[in-house]
């Protein structure tokens, strides 16, 4: 914290000797936005929580015990338990750490494809850009939806593989970001006038355009983050996901709902964590926006926005 | 005179479009010797944008282009790619139009000083860093260990302008391209810069191409002025050659409009017509049309560029009779 308060000193007397770099000052924006740090907190802890409740509270999650089926919230079972007796703390806990881990990596594989390919077809354009772009639209109009249980039958209880094929789907949503930002940015003067400074190609793509584009892809894979887990539950939810015995939160509510009447607290729970989840991503991704827009105040938060 | 730095010989550049090539310069010739300011002067879609941009290859791959550019024993138009990009930035820089959009906002102004100077420079970023503070001293920022870390958007105009100085003399180039410096600007910080422009060219000695079609700053800064008129240079002489002594009457015309703060007219005195158009251009001398001189012959050649004194010459057919209609 001295090193802070030390180059903020400094700045005050205009004898800053380091250059505050763009990461920097996003990062003092970014921790002065009161709702992505909740949302940050709020996933970290869902996260622990999900990793941690488990130690504690020792039920094996797919041991049927049938004393004790049908329990409402106690001590020993936390979030009760379901028909033939499971801990439903301990399924919850497993399913959200599924649900998490596909969310994870087909929202950052998507990213990875779709911010290449993205930047590709706005860089280059011409040809290269008019056959990405037919690409792009062909992917939205597919249902993704109907493609999963297409290849849900593959699936296996390889959560991976699903969050592969999510990947393949929704890449598509931050590759259209991705070129819309490189079409517009590339035509901007400064680029132009990097090339007349005698940049070269990778120097502008690296330096001039990648940051702009940074901030708008950010915002989107956060978006990206929240459907993709609302998605996996939907699937699981009818019955394509996760296979059983294994659980995730779609599923946990899938078997509920036929009990709806007599237990709504065993859809509500697993409902509500995906809500939870998601509210915080999505809070996370506002955060992140405000923090990577280059036209952002960049004096110290000195207050709230 | 010394030895030019630049010699530009019979340039064209045309844009092929659907409809047939858009002849955009047409056999430009001129020389750029050190040290002085050549004011190139024209209407919008004269050619003298795309003979700057063209200097520094940064057209359009379609772009047709024929002639010399010699810059220091080498034709700039024949480089490699990778040649010319150690010439960009290095022997020749060029000011953008409107500083608003030639930074980059996602840098600070100081980091694209030193990214400029580091480009072609094998110096450590403190040392970098510390010639960008001293640079945009130069230019006249105040407070200049402050701003250097300051981002485009905390910078006025007038002072990006002023940033966008530093970063073109950050080494010191032998010739200075600027294109348009002050159009985006209020006229008190027009004003200012172009006193900065001025300085920072002299104190490194720099030859300064300065397009504008800004007739007052011409007369306040260049040395040389070229009259370009649809693709073409029209009058080329010094300063006062164009301004007291002109000999073609589209120099005349566009001295004409100028309003007079002196005189109380009521009206501006406008070139009536429209530039031609430069995919199809008139026969003749394409002032023609617009031109009170206008008789015959003008329309069956294109003049010559004719020399009426020293280092003065002028594309009319009715030149002379310039020279005692002169009533300047």
């Amino acid at each position: 914290m001295t090193t802070l308060d030390q180059s903020s000193a400094n700045a005050l007397e205009g004898l800053a000797d380091k250059p505050k770099s763009f990461g920097r000052l996003a990062w003092e924006r970014f921790i002065h936005h009161r709702l992505a740090i909740l949302g940050l907190v709020g996933l970290i802890v869902i996260a622990l929580g999900f990793i941690v409740g488990p130690m504690i509270n020792e039920y094996p999650f797919d041991k049927p015990d049938v004393l004790s089926r049908l329990q409402g919230p106690s001590r020993e079972h936390w979030f009760g338990t379901d028909e033939i007796g499971r801990d439903l703390f301990v399924r919850t806990a497993r399913g959200g750490r599924y649900s998490l881990a596909i969310g994870l990596l087909s929202a950052i594989t998507a990213t990875a494809i779709g911010t290449l390919i993205g930047s590709v077809a706005g860089y280059f354009g011409r040809a290269v850009d008019a056959l990405i772009a037919q690409l792009i639209n062909l992917f939205l109009v597919v249902p993704a939806l109907i493609v999963l249980s297409v290849f849900a039958l593959n699936f296996g209880s390889n959560w991976w593989r699903l969050a592969i094929v999510l990947a393949g789907l929704l890449w598509v949503r931050i590759a259209r970001v991705a070129r819309g930002v490189v079409l517009s940015i590339k035509e901007q003067e400064y680029v132009m006038a990097a090339r007349a400074a005698g940049a070269s190609h990778l120097r502008i793509i690296t330096r001039h355009i990648l940051p702009n584009v940074v901030g708008a892809v950010t915002v989107e894979i956060t978006l990206l983050l929240g459907s993709v887990i609302v998605l996996e539950s939907t699937l699981s939810f009818l019955g394509l996901g996760v296979r059983p015995p294994d659980t995730s939160l779609g599923r946990l509510v899938a078997d509920a709902k036929g009990n709806i009447d007599n237990d709504p607290l065993r859809v509500l729970t697993p409902g509500l964590v995906i809500v939870l989840i998601v509210l915080c991503v999505n809070f996370l991704g506002d955060g992140l926006r405000d923090a990577l827009d280059p036209r952002a105040r960049s004096e110290r938060g000195s207050g709230d926005d | 005179m010394t030895e030019p730095v630049l010699v530009v010989e019979g340039l064209n550049v045309g844009f092929p479009s659907k409809a047939g090539v858009v002849q955009a310069v047409s056999d430009v010739s001129f020389e750029l010797h050190a040290g002085e300011v050549l004011a190139v002067v024209g209407e919008s879609g004269s050619g003298k944008s795309v003979t700057a941009l063209t200097l520094m290859r940064l057209h359009a791959k379609s772009t047709r282009i024929s002639g010399r550019a010699v810059f220091e024993g080498r034709d700039l138009l024949t480089l490699s790619d990778r040649d010319m990009r150690s010439v960009r930035g290095n022997d020749i820089a060029m000011i953008f139009q409107d500083p608003m959009t030639a930074l980059n906002p996602v840098f600070s102004v100081g980091s694209q000083i030193i990214e400029a100077i580091r480009t072609h420079r094998d110096v450590s970023k403190q040392a970098a860093r510390a010639r960008a503070i001293e640079l945009l001293d130069l230019v006249g920022v105040p407070e200049p260990r402050r701003r250097v870390d300051q981002f485009p958007h905390e910078y006025s105009g007038g002072m990006r302008q002023r940033a966008m100085i530093a970063m073109a003399i950050a080494n010191e180039p032998k010739v200075l391209i600027a294109d348009e410096p002050t159009t985006a600007l209020d006229v008190t910080v027009q004003a200012q810069v172009m006193e900065v422009l001025r300085d920072v060219q002299e104190a490194t000695g720099s030859a300064m191409l300065l397009i504008t079609h800004d007739l007052g700053l011409v007369a306040g800064t260049a040395d040389r002025v070229q009259v370009m008129y649809a693709s073409r240079l029209v009058e080329t002489g010094g300063v006062d050659d164009i301004f007291y002594g002109s000999r073609n009457p589209y120099t005349r015309a566009l001295l004409d409009s100028i309003p007079d703060l002196v005189s109380d007219t009521d009206r501006l005195v406008p070139i009536p017509g429209n530039p031609p158009s430069l995919l199809n251009p008139p026969s003749g001398c394409p002032f023609r049309p617009r031109c009170s001189l206008a008789s015959d012959t003008c329309a069956v050649s294109v003049p010559d560029l004719m020399t009426v004194g020293e280092g003065h010459a002028t594309r009319c057919h009715h030149a002379d009779r310039l020279v005692t209609e002169g009533a300047l």
